[in-house]
């Protein structure tokens, strides 16, 4: 039993950082342009059918499609944002419409251009590290190992350099900011695109570990947005350990309890954090 | 000149009618897209086929008259307010008598009680397993299901098990069931089932869309069954085939719902997959002049590769059965009178990719396969004729 339990904490950090990459998203977005984007899931799908079409169709090794998927995707972020998104900056609802209507827009799309069957990517690394007698798929841990750097990387960025200390700048007032020379409109779709280049390098990386259909990114959104609030909106490292914690309460739960229910564990969780810390682990109580 | 535009609109309103009787109207109520599309995709896939095939060829005729086929389908993405307001449009403004679909069972259930105001006024014919349920009832002669049953001494489920405990012997399965309408149907016919064989069980249910399934593997495994009982739909079986050999927790499976292609995948790491396969599509596309030519029609009109671990859902609502009504209106002599036509599609057995009949009640029987799998891909065929 200790060693199953240890078994599926491990796994559920793994599949919690997969949380964290888009509530990395949501919490940058929020913070610098108002809105909480839903259709962050949809780029995350994105970036993981462009990394099968180019792995299992083009035939390109999957470290090399990584890099175009990320792009694909923040390229279709640039697009979504210049046409729609750019319109709707720090007005909640108007934001909330538009990224639920991309939604439907999306999924609609990735239906028509690779239907509702399944893909399951050429398996990149199949072999399983044994712990004991604990198993981890290789994969797993590789791509939790890549998403905690990337997540790091991103929180050194915002914290180190001079667009980030603008960032944060812009977040805390946007006013001071402009008038200190941050070039806000440029900054905000800067943050739309890099926001979807994190979702769509999540969704890469997925490709590696699941089976993708047009529908996946809808409850990776919902477990973004989840973890971003646990963390504490704004804050990088809230929205890893936020994951985290999501990923390893629903495994855990789901071992004592019915699995039927194991979205329900971490809402719980949430519930119980947030009556303690309303601003989430990670975040200002300002 | 008024007199004219008199004489043109008496015309027109004249015309309207005349032109209206000789459309057919049939509806479609199958979610295109939407975490459970895959039931609903095949089925929307097939019928346009089926009624672009019957209108180029100039339509059918009934008595002295030609029709041709309108097909009204909607999607509603699997959600059952959706599919309520659609099947709403299509009785009451559509005029539509022949409904196809649904597949998914929590869609049935939200629409039967409106759907029963029309009986003897319309068809529903879909494949969900919950319009088992309502079959030769009391004011549901409006209700007839395109899929096999899986219970009975003739149940497609009750061969597959027999099969699977002569094959394997297994003694005790471990299910792993989507947690939703249809996953709890198949819950209550398989636990009976496999206890009345003398087989141990253990269940399971997750949430739809899951897609981390290690948890709840890991936790079966520790019961030590011999084979793995997943379901129901290839968006999860994906994942929990490759899980359960990656973690080591199961090696055998046994599938009543989904696909080969799970297990193809993972032809290398597991000793068992026994699948229910309507048709399977590889071998009988080289022995069947109908299936290749079904497949050669399907990717001409779509203009794209054929869906191989799809198409066998195309048993259910799906191309064959838009010929069969066809058949039947024939038979009836009348596109309206629903009792009629009813009575000569029970009547009836239409031969086409599958050989199709209903029973007494209104359920549909027809051909499949049991594909066994086994390391390596080797993969063993067995046609059972079920009735």
């Amino acid at each position: 039993m200790v060693q199953l339990l240890i078994g599926q904490a491990l796994n559920g950090v793994i599949v919690g950082t997969l949380y964290g990459i888009i509530a990395l998203g949501v919490t940058l977005t929020f913070g610098i342009t108002g809105i909480v984007n839903f259709a962050l899931g949809e780029f995350m799908m994105i970036g993981a059918y462009l990394t099968w079409y180019l792995v299992d169709v083009a035939g390109l090794p999957f470290a090399v499609a990584l890099l175009p998927a990320v792009v694909g995707a923040a390229g279709c972020g640039f697009v979504a944002d210049q046409l729609l998104f750019r319109f709707t900056r720090n007005n909640l609802i108007n934001g909330l419409l538009v990224s639920i209507g991309l939604i439907s827009v999306v999924e609609s799309g990735a239906l028509l251009l690779w239907s509702a069957t399944p893909k399951d990517m050429s398996y990149v690394l199949t072999g399983s590290v044994q712990l004991a007698t604990i198993s981890l798929p290789e994969m797993k841990l590789v791509v939790f190992a890549l998403l905690a750097a990337v997540i790091l990387l991103t929180y050194a960025a915002l914290s180190r350099t001079w667009m980030g200390r603008a960032a944060y700048a812009f977040a805390q007032n946007a006013e001071a900011a402009m008038l200190m020379g941050v070039k806000t409109a440029r900054l905000q779709s800067g943050v739309v695109v890099y926001s979807t280049a994190l979702a769509g390098f999540g969704g890469a990386l997925y490709a590696s570990l699941y089976s993708l259909e047009p529908a996946m990114g809808g409850m990776y959104i919902l477990k973004g947005v989840e973890a971003a609030i646990l963390g504490g909106i704004g804050s990088p490292l809230g929205s890893l350990v936020g994951g985290i914690i999501l990923g390893v309460t629903e495994a855990i739960g789901s071992i004592y309890l019915p699995s039927a229910f194991r979205d329900a564990y971490g809402l719980v969780f949430i519930v119980g954090i947030l009556l303690y810390r309303p601003s989430g682990l990670f975040g200002s109580d300002r | 000149m008024i007199k004219a535009l008199m004489w043109l609109s008496a015309v027109s309103l004249m015309a309207t009618p005349v032109f209206a009787q000789d459309v057919v109207k049939i509806g479609q109520i199958e979610a295109q897209t939407g975490p459970n599309a895959i039931y609903g995709y095949m089925s929307s896939q097939g019928m346009p086929i089926a009624v672009d095939q019957i209108n180029k060829a100039g339509g059918f005729k009934v008595g002295d008259k030609t029709y041709k086929l309108e097909l009204i389908s909607p999607d509603t993405r699997g959600d059952p307010k959706e599919a309520s307001i659609q099947l709403k449009k299509m009785l009451e403004t559509d005029g539509v008598r022949f409904v196809f679909g649904p597949f998914l069972s929590n869609v049935f259930v939200t629409i039967e009680p409106y759907a029963k105001q029309f009986n003897g006024k319309f068809l529903l014919m879909g494949g969900a397993t919950r319009i088992h349920d309502f079959l030769g009832k009391p004011d549901h002669d409006f209700l007839m299901r395109t899929w096999n049953w899986d219970a009975g001494p003739k149940g497609f489920g009750n061969l597959m098990v027999d099969r699977l405990i002569k094959d394997t012997g297994a003694k005790k399965v471990a299910l792993l069931i989507q947690n939703d309408q249809g996953g709890k149907v198949l819950a209550d016919i398989y636990l009976p089932m496999f206890k009345a064989k003398g087989v141990e069980t253990q269940i399971e249910f997750f949430e739809p869309g899951t897609k981390d399934f290690s948890a709840v593997l890991a936790k079966l495994a520790a019961g030590k069954p011999d084979i793995l009982f997943p379901g129901y739909s290839d968006a999860a079986l994906y994942d929990i085939v490759r899980q359960s050999v990656e973690g080591n927790y199961f090696r055998r499976f046994f599938l009543v719902r989904g696909s080969l292609g799970p297990g193809l995948k993972n032809k290398d790491q597991i000793d068992d997959y026994f699948v229910y396969v309507p048709k399977y599509f590889e071998a009988a596309e080289k022995t069947d002049p109908k299936v290749a030519k079904f497949v050669a029609d399907y990717k001409a009109f779509y203009k794209r590769d054929f869906p191989y671990d799809q198409a066998p859902l195309c048993s259910s609502s799906c191309y064959d059965h838009v010929f069969m009504l066809v058949e039947a209106m024939k038979k009836a002599g009348s596109v309206t009178d629903v009792a009629k036509i009813r009575k000569a599609l029970l009547s009836m057995t239409y031969d086409g990719l599958w050989k199709i009949s209903y029973d007494e009640h209104g359920e549909e029987i027809f051909n499949f396969d049991i594909v066994h799998m086994t390391r390596g891909g080797k993969i063993a065929v067995t046609s059972v004729e079920a009735r």
